[in-house]
């Protein structure tokens, strides 16, 4: 074996003082990178398998001339208070073609096939279709939703003023519009959770760094060239990362069940729709680690590792007020186009809106920062806020990760349909909740990664503070305070601002329309930001630690 | 620098003191006492019980066997909170490589401890310039660890260590980190000023330059005291 390669996995195996903590932090962070692409990964494949099922009611576009059948779907109907669809099937043509999905048999008129959950309010609807019993209940291969309310009624033909469906078989791979429309929201959101994703891979990867800094300058200073050295952290950062992306992957087939719950795109899931399966499992093994790595070197590739020390490529610069500037561009476009304007000119006042948030956030750390250290009449804030105004880029890192999807966030947020009942209005509330706890939680992860490397690049000064006097909690509270107060200073303002920015664009029409949107806003803000707080506790048990006499 | 022989009375003592880490033994049995005003040099070998005692001492550890005496007060069986609240009141510490916070400026440094113990913000940086500016320190308060050589920032942990008026200072190798000119500099600052302010002075150190700037020097080896000098110089 490489020399570099047997010492990377000795220091996996005996990470020395502090770096077990620092390799639990880094894997549990590889974990949550994990879990949550394997959920977007199986989420994904999860509508595909629901469309698969139900594409076919959508109809196929195909020739009436050649058709074998037409349906007409209605889907706002009612049982006992429920949402409910009917859709209506007529056999153009006799065929041998097999039933449609889930049917035993092509419903000929009269007969009604039901979902199970249609059946159990069967009493309620047997007068309307005439029928005592139902002729059949569609199984789980024709159904979106164990919860799916449907019913599948055979008829003679459809009028062609209720714009009949043409199809050319029960099983063409159609599309569901919903699911579709689903698919593209999952996307989106797929991109909007990217970046707090990368941004944890990258917290994850450098929770211990100046550990490792300190070690590859050791190594530097006994021989090694910088490309060995940089081999040796790229071995270690990949065993971490596998086996975090294997805690990942146990850890969703684990919570599946529960995920299967969540109400999206008609109601809750099969656990099969969302269950991984092999190239799954492979991607996430695969990419997660690579991720994983790359981003330790690119972390390593700032500093300079001379067998003298570290010296770091960028010197800490403040900053600029000017920048601030950046904060109206985005709001006074979208303001001043409104909802009239062209797609390119709002696309462009979101982004230089989310990048103003982007670029200022160190600059409002730092702010806030000094705010507190002038105003401290106590160790713990005064601590906290030098901490902050010292690094405000650092402080603002796992903050980073809120920013563009807190803003997008809170920017459609505002737009959520105040209590209409309409199935795609549902989909919308259910996927930004999905969103922001998402945001949330890999917010959280973030922060707790943070929170624990910060404890441990500052175990000697905090154990010199014991030993003179300096209560532990004192210590503990500045270092909880620090890793907080950015986000809550600043995360909320991001959301908040996001906010505001949809309702420029909106001219304020949300409000009056209703405040459903703004209070789920505000109410999974807050679950959110108490998440954060806890995880920012995460530095504390190591920090207590490892200034332990 | 002459520091003449104080014949004031004890503050601090050690009397039969056993520390053990595991099977190892640590300290066998020491017996130490120092006098207020008193500089004392603890000397010997590496990893044969110098920095236990120094931790004994101050409370950083408890002994296994044996007792602590701080001003007529026993204090070796107070429970942890009381030994911080006892380190921060009444005892001061420099340790080898100045342990400042990087992101606090000197005065702020300084006046942390003081702070800590609930004195207002206000009155803690006011006394904190005041001791910076009795090390010689006036025009760098507002300087932080990373701005200051490594004399200038040995003297504000020597600020810091005396802000809060102990009755001992315990300085851990406070030279090591520096050289042989400044490293004197340091020294005579730290044993002058506080000896000078009635406290007691303990110094970890391997270096002979050092102890001689102390009034009397103990020998640890193998975890028992096997000499002890008068004034080393």
């Amino acid at each position: 074996m490489n020399p570099m390669t047997d010492l990377g996995l000795r220091f996996v195996r005996r990470p020395g003082p502090g770096g077990r903590a620092a390799n639990l932090a880094a894997l549990g962070a590889t974990a949550v990178v994990a879990l949550l692409v394997t959920f977007l990964i199986a989420g994904s494949l999860g509508l595909s398998h629901r469309s698969e099922r139900i594409g076919w009611r959508s109809g196929d576009k195909a020739d009436p001339a050649t058709a074998i059948g037409a349906l007409n779907l209605d889907d706002d109907q009612r049982v006992d208070g429920h949402r409910m669809s009917v859709l209506d099937l007529a056999t153009l043509k006799p065929n041998e073609l097999p039933p449609p999905p889930g049917l035993d048999h092509t419903p000929k008129p009269g007969e009604v096939f039901v979902s199970p959950e249609v059946a159990k309010h069967w009493s309620s609807l047997s007068t309307k279709y005439g029928v005592a019993q139902p002729t059949g209940v569609i199984s789980a291969k024709g159904l979106s939703s164990p919860e799916e309310f449907i019913v599948i009624r055979g008829v003679q033909t459809i009028p062609v003023d209720e714009h009949p469906q043409y199809v050319s078989s029960w099983h063409e791979k159609v599309w569901d519009s919903r699911m579709l429309g689903l698919l593209i929201a999952v996307a989106f959101g797929i991109t909007l959770v990217l970046f707090p994703i990368l941004s944890l891979v990258g917290q994850a990867a450098g929770v211990a760094a100046k550990r490792r800094e300190h070690r590859l300058a050791a190594l530097r200073l006994a021989g090694a060239t910088r490309t060995q050295v940089l081999w040796l952290s790229a071995v270690e950062q990949a065993v971490l990362a596998l086996a975090g992306a294997v805690v990942g992957l146990v850890g969703y087939t684990v919570l599946s069940p529960l995920i299967a719950r969540i109400p999206l795109g008609g109601g809750r899931w099969y656990v099969g729709d969302i269950t991984v399966n092999w190239w799954t499992v492979l991607v996430v093994l695969v990419a997660v680690p690579v991720l994983s790595v790359v981003s330790a070197l690119i972390g390593l590739g700032r500093v300079s590792i001379t067998p003298l020390g570290v010296v770091r490529g960028q010197t800490r610069k403040g900053v600029s007020v000017v920048r601030i500037g950046l904060l109206v561009i985005g709001p006074l476009i979208l303001a001043y186009y409104g909802m009239q304007a062209a797609l390119l000119p709002l696309l462009i006042g979101v982004g230089f809106a989310a990048l103003a948030v982007r670029i200022i956030g160190p600059f409002a750390v730092q702010v806030v920062g000094k705010t507190m250290a002038n105003l401290a009449n106590g160790p713990v804030t005064l601590l906290a806020g030098r901490r902050l105004v010292d690094d405000p880029k650092g402080a603002f890192r796992p903050v980073a990760a809120l920013v563009l999807s807190g803003f997008v966030t809170g920017f459609i947020s505002v737009f959520m349909p105040p209590g209409d009942d309409d199935p795609s209005f549902h989909d919308m509330r259910i996927g930004v909740a999905l969103l922001l706890s998402l945001v949330f939680l890999t917010v959280a992860a973030s922060t707790a990664a943070g929170a624990v490397g910060t404890a441990l690049d500052q175990a000697a000064p905090a154990r010199a503070l014991r030993r003179s006097g300096v209560p532990l909690k004192v210590i503990e509270r500045s270092a909880r305070v620090a890793a907080v107060v950015p986000v809550i200073g600043v995360g909320l303002p991001v959301v908040g601002f996001g906010a505001l920015c949809g309702l420029a664009l909106s001219g304020g029409k949300v409000i009056t329309q209703g405040s459903s949107g703004v209070l789920l806003l505000i109410g999974q803000v807050v679950a959110g930001l108490i998440l954060v707080a806890v995880a920012g506790a995460a530095g504390a048990p190591v920090l207590r630690k490892a200034s332990a006499n | 620098m002459n520091f003449q022989s104080p014949q004031s009375q004890v503050v601090l003592s050690g009397h039969g003191l056993v520390k053990y880490y595991g099977s190892v033994v640590g300290l066998a049995g020491v017996d130490v006492a120092v006098r207020s005003g008193e500089a004392l040099a603890v000397m010997g070998p590496s990893g044969n019980g110098k920095t236990t005692l120094l931790h004994v001492l101050a409370g950083i550890l408890t002994p296994d066997q044996g007792e602590v005496w701080l001003a007529g007060e026993r204090v070796d069986q107070l429970n942890d909170a009381a030994r911080t609240v006892l380190r921060r009141r009444r005892l001061g510490f420099v340790f080898q490589d100045n342990q400042l916070l990087a992101e606090l400026p000197a005065d702020e440094n300084v006046a942390l401890p003081l702070m800590v113990d609930g004195l207002s913000r206000r009155d803690a940086i006011g006394r904190a310039r005041n001791m910076l500016a009795q090390v010689g320190l006036a025009a760098e308060v507002g300087r932080r660890p990373g701005e200051l050589s490594g004399g200038q920032a040995q003297r504000v942990a020597i600020a810091r260590a005396l802000v809060g008026e102990p009755q001992v200072v315990f300085a851990d190798e406070p030279t090591g980190a520096l050289d042989a000119a400044t490293g004197s500099q340091v020294i005579d600052l730290l044993v002058g000023a506080a000896t000078y302010r009635g406290a007691a002075v303990v110094v970890v150190t391997h270096d002979n330059a050092v102890a001689a700037r102390c009034h009397r020097a103990l020998h640890i080896v193998d975890g028992r005291v096997s000499e002890s000098t008068g004034v080393a110089r």
